[in-house]
């Protein structure tokens, strides 16, 4: 009875349903006749007996063999899908046996995957951020919106009291407010650091453990208590080098003093970036006042929603909105998700994000495409091989399985290079963004998320699928009927116009590129390597700040002039002592300080100009506020007229003194001294323009200091009058100003230990954090439109050198027949000639559109440039089609009939 | 007794053909005359509802069919149960003893009142 394992098991696929069915009946009919036999029936007997038995079988036999069809046609797709082992083998194979195509598509799958998984990854933490908290989840801000003018506003001390008292659905409520403040130790000066001042539940609702002593208690908000703090781990580690008793010591924080009674782990700077963390002051103002604003937070209660807090919240907004019709009128409490309360994020913001990944993955495809492109000319020299494969029985689909497989394997190498790549590139990202947006909230970070790597799992799979089953498709398309016509030369396979867009689209982002970066570059560079007109070297600056209360620790006068009064002050005795320092030679300020971006005036009027009026509209100037002495200590003499004096503060007194520029720009190089002009702050301008502003008498020249703006340099001094609590100091050095830097803090806090130092730094490295980032965005035009030119160019070859081989009979046979060289190289140079042709048009037409976007227009020398470089694109991409070219004109008309047979 | 297709409950020929494949690789007749014998000629599975069966056994995945050579030494389809197979057959056999032993218990108790 069993005799499959003694017999040889044939295919079963493939053969006609019908016949198949017909024959597996058949033996079961010669079986039946053979056991009636054998029990006793003649043949004819037994036949007659078996077929009544059998009966009518036409339906069964059709039914049978419908299914039979079906169930083959079924294990045909499920054999193509299947993947062995063998096509990864082969596809590693491929990746040593053609370098080129693994170097080039390599690159281009890696770039696709470096930039989709860096968009990806910050869209993901702007949109849906990963907190570290247990639950993080079930974290809500509470805010309110004002209902008149869509305006996101914080709640006041006095509604967060209401609603702790109030609000049932919100566990664990909690409020806090960022101050900075120098943290004094016995060992060093003070340091700024960011503090929270914050409410004991805020370390419930985080449910993060201390690592040392505790967190904050109720106990320690009530009036009266003993000022503690809870130290970062950082600040523990870098101000006390760690010390494990440093739990119970006092230290110093601003004016006063607070005992230290824990230290939180590492990574912990919930609930934004924060340092350090004391108690918020619970008092309401004396008189009814609602307190300062702060950010509230708290914890879902179990099993509440948000929509259920939301809809509690909103009662107690309507109870407010009675109670306070003031204030309250129009706000509407929101709960919103917590991330969502520190960086707000509109919907269409939300969707700005999308469209970008969006148009990331566009770029992904694009990028594929030509990998495809590259694969197609490999999978055509390979033509032989896959028709032979056919013949032997390999499905179509199991042939287009293997590419996809090959292309899987280049995808996944592209890959682990793209997200090593992403991982550098966010954590340079991070590190720019913190240097010039200011602190980042911590869970902003340069970690990849489980769900990036997905991503670039799926960026691989469409790569591979563009790159592997496109040329796939194309290549084994009719294979079964090209087993006849292999050997006559080929002929049927094409390069389709969806190459020809690849090419173009490319060539045009390697025109547009270098145009935007060039005009960035620019506009941007030249902070940095303009002159400034003296030894910036000698210099050190600090960025100066001063705090809410008095060095005795105790509130002081808050209305602006005391403020004011007392900054003056403070600045006075910090430079009377800096100045007795040895290596100190000199002390100035400035509201504004070279290579930084200065205020910007639009000159209305200047009295007895040659052309009055509109001809100085678009004027416009740089101006800062600077101390008496300043001109003199960064070694400007005053070529004309006078320095500034002490009466020149006095009210009233409206006197500049201008730079050259100034002179040159403005007044068309006559007399500056004694002229009178009228400005305007650019940022008036328009629908706000105020009154015309008053008159300013120029009372000096000087020569050009560090201004720099784009059009000119023209620029104008102010006397700094005491009007502001936040001023640029710079210190002349003797020697190293890096060097300095810590006694500077050791001296500032000597003076008031709530005068905040910030970016202590040589003034050379002003522009540094900037030019960082403006050389990185530089670079990254670049290295686009290099790789898309390299591309671009391995693109051309390989097209062009299959385009050749593809012709080679032609070719030959023209020749033969006389046909002179100069239009077969036409014939050949056609097809890439129109492509990179329509590239660089597209691509120059790109290029006006962004520059119109962006600044205005190129000076005739840049159009030239940019023309220059557009031609040599157009050559170096003629280059990729010369060897191909050559091969093609020394085809021998023999060896041309010889491939023909 | 139960000569007719109609007689046989729904998936009754199923189950027959798991059980009989679950001793080994058969060919269609070979599964009919298994049944045959088995059940003493009380069930006898008609050719025009094995075969379909067959085949929509084959397409459900539980069983595999593959050309080979007969002990009379001519082509014939052997069937054999997979993987999925098995666990189908251990599922309906449970599910028929259950519902057998109920039917059963019915009848019985039928027979007192």
């Amino acid at each position: 009875m069993d005799g499959s394992s003694g017999g040889r098991d044939q295919r079963v696929g493939g053969s006609d349903p019908e016949r198949e069915v017909d024959e597996e009946l058949a033996f079961h009919v010669e079986q039946r006749i053979r056991d009636y036999q054998a029990r006793g029936m003649s043949l004819e007997e037994a036949r007659v007996a078996a077929l009544e038995r059998l009966g009518e079988l036409s339906g069964v036999r059709a039914e049978c063999a419908e299914l039979l069809a079906g169930e083959q046609r079924r294990e045909r797709w499920g054999e193509s899908l299947r993947f062995s082992w063998l096509d990864f083998k082969l596809g590693f194979r491929m990746l040593a046996r053609y370098p080129g195509l693994t170097v080039v598509g390599g690159l281009a799958m890696a770039f696709g995957v470096w930039i989709g998984a860096c968009t990806f990854e910050v869209s993901r933490q702007w949109i849906r951020p990963d907190l570290s908290l247990d639950d993080a989840d079930r974290i809500v801000g509470i805010q309110f919106t004002n209902a008149a003018t869509r305006e996101v506003i914080r709640g006041t001390l006095r509604d967060f009291i209401s609603w702790r008292e109030d609000l049932r659905s919100v566990k664990h409520l909690s409020a806090f407010r960022t101050t900075q403040s120098n943290l004094i130790t016995p060992e060093s000066a003070g340091e700024p650091v960011e503090v929270a001042e914050i409410t004991a539940s805020a370390f419930r609702a985080a449910r993060v453990p201390p690592h040392l002593g505790r967190f904050l208690l109720e106990s320690d908000e009530a009036a009266g208590a003993p000022a503690v703090i809870v130290l970062g781990y950082d600040v523990w580690q870098t101000r006390f080098a760690g010390d494990a008793g440093i739990v119970g010591r006092t230290v110093g924080l601003g004016g006063s003093t607070a005992t230290v009674v824990g230290i939180m782990p590492a990574e912990f700077a919930f609930p934004v970036y924060h340092e350090v963390w004391t108690p918020l002051p619970m008092d309401l103002p004396a008189g009814g006042g609602a307190g300062p604003r702060l950010q509230v937070f708290g914890r879902l209660a179990d099993g509440v929603s948000v929509e259920e807090a939301q809809s509690e919240l909103r009662v107690l907004g309507q109870r407010a909105a009675r109670d306070f019709p003031g204030t309250h009128e129009h706000l509407r409490p929101r709960v919103v998700a917590y991330a969502r309360s520190i960086l707000p994020m509109s919907p269409d913001e939300i969707v700005a994000l999308g469209w970008i990944n969006v148009a990331v993955v566009m770029l992904v495809a694009l990028v594929c495409g030509n990998v495809a492109l590259l694969m197609f000319a490999r999978a055509a020299t390979r033509e032989s091989e896959i028709v032979v494969r056919n013949a032997l029985g390999a499905s179509r689909g199991r042939i287009i399985a293997q590419l996809f497989a090959e292309a899987l394997v280049l995808g996944a190498v592209g890959t682990v290079v793209g997200l090593a790549a992403a991982g550098h590139g966010l954590r340079f990202a991070v590190l720019m963004f913190g240097e010039n947006l200011g602190d980042l909230p911590y869970w902003v970070n340069a970690n990849l998320s489980p769900a990036t790597f997905v991503y670039a799992g799926a960026i691989t799979l469409l790569g591979a699928a563009i790159a592997g089953v496109l040329p796939a498709l194309r290549v084994t398309r009719g294979v079964g009927t090209r087993l006849r016509q292999a050997g006559a030369g080929g002929g049927g396979l094409r390069f389709s116009g969806l190459w020809t867009v690849v090419i173009v689209a490319q060539v045009a982002v390697t025109v547009t590129f270098p145009v935007v970066a060039l005009l960035i570059w620019r506009a941007l560079e030249p902070i940095q390597s303009f002159d400034v007109g003296f030894e910036e070297s000698e210099y050190l600056t600090a960025d100066l700040a001063l705090g809410e209360e008095s060095a005795a620790g105790v509130p002081v006068d808050q209305s602006p002039a005391a403020r004011f009064a007392r900054f003056r002050g403070t600045l006075e005795e910090l430079e009377r002592r800096l100045s007795a320092e040895p290596a100190v030679a000199g002390v100035t300020f400035a509201d504004r300080l070279p290579r930084m971006f200065h205020r910007e005036y639009r000159i209305d009027v200047v009295e007895d100009a040659p052309v009055p009026g509109d001809s100085l509209l678009d004027l416009s100037v740089k101006g800062a506020a600077v101390d008496l002495d300043y001109l003199e200590l960064l070694g400007a003499p005053i070529l004309a007229g006078r320095a500034f004096h002490a009466g020149d503060l006095d009210a009233g007194q409206r006197v500049v003194i201008v730079n050259q520029s100034f002179v040159g720009e403005v007044l068309r190089g006559r007399n500056a001294i004694g002229r009178r002009v009228r400005f305007t702050n650019v940022q008036y301008q328009g629908a706000l323009a105020p009154e015309p502003g008053p008159w300013y008498e120029i009372v000096g020249v000087v020569r050009d200091l560090g201004m720099y703006h784009e059009g000119g340099r023209a620029g104008l001094y102010h006397p700094l009058a005491a009007g502001s609590d936040r001023v640029h100091m710079v210190v002349r050095m003797n020697g190293d100003p890096a060097a300095f830097a810590p006694r500077l803090r050791t001296v500032a806090s000597a003076v008031d230990p709530t005068l905040r130092l910030h970016d202590v730094r040589p003034l050379s490295e002003l522009a540094a954090g900037l030019m960082r980032a403006i050389i990185t965005i530089v670079r990254s035009a670049l290295l686009v439109s290099a790789l898309a030119l390299f591309l671009s160019l391995a693109a051309i070859y390989s097209a062009m050198s299959f385009a050749v081989s593809r012709r080679t009979r032609e070719i030959g046979i023209r020749l033969a027949l006389g046909a002179s060289a100069r239009r077969l190289l036409f014939a050949v140079f056609r097809r890439p000639l129109s492509q990179v042709g329509l590239g660089i048009v597209a691509g120059g037409f790109l290029a006006v559109a962004v520059i119109r976007i962006g600044a205005g227009s190129f000076s005739a020398r840049e159009l030239g440039l940019v023309t220059a470089y557009a031609a040599l694109m157009m050559a170096v991409c003629m280059l990729a089609c010369i060897v191909p070219t050559l091969r093609a004109l020394r085809i021998e008309p023999t060896q041309a009939l010889k491939e023909e047979t | 007794m139960f000569r007719n297709d109609a007689g046989l409950l729904q998936g009754t020929v199923e189950l027959l053909v798991l059980k009989s494949l679950s001793l080994g690789p058969m060919h269609g007749y070979g599964i009919a005359t298994w049944i045959e014998r088995v059940t003493e000629d009380v069930l006898r599975v008609e050719e025009g509802s094995l075969y379909p069966a067959l085949y929509r056994m084959t397409r459900k995945g539980w069983i595999k069919g593959a050309w080979g050579t007969s002990e009379n030494n001519r082509r014939a389809k052997y069937y054999r149960l997979t993987a999925a197979g098995r666990r189908q057959f251990a599922e309906q056999s449970s599910g028929w003893q259950r519902l057998s032993a109920a039917v059963n218990q019915a009848v019985a108790a039928a027979g007192r009142t």
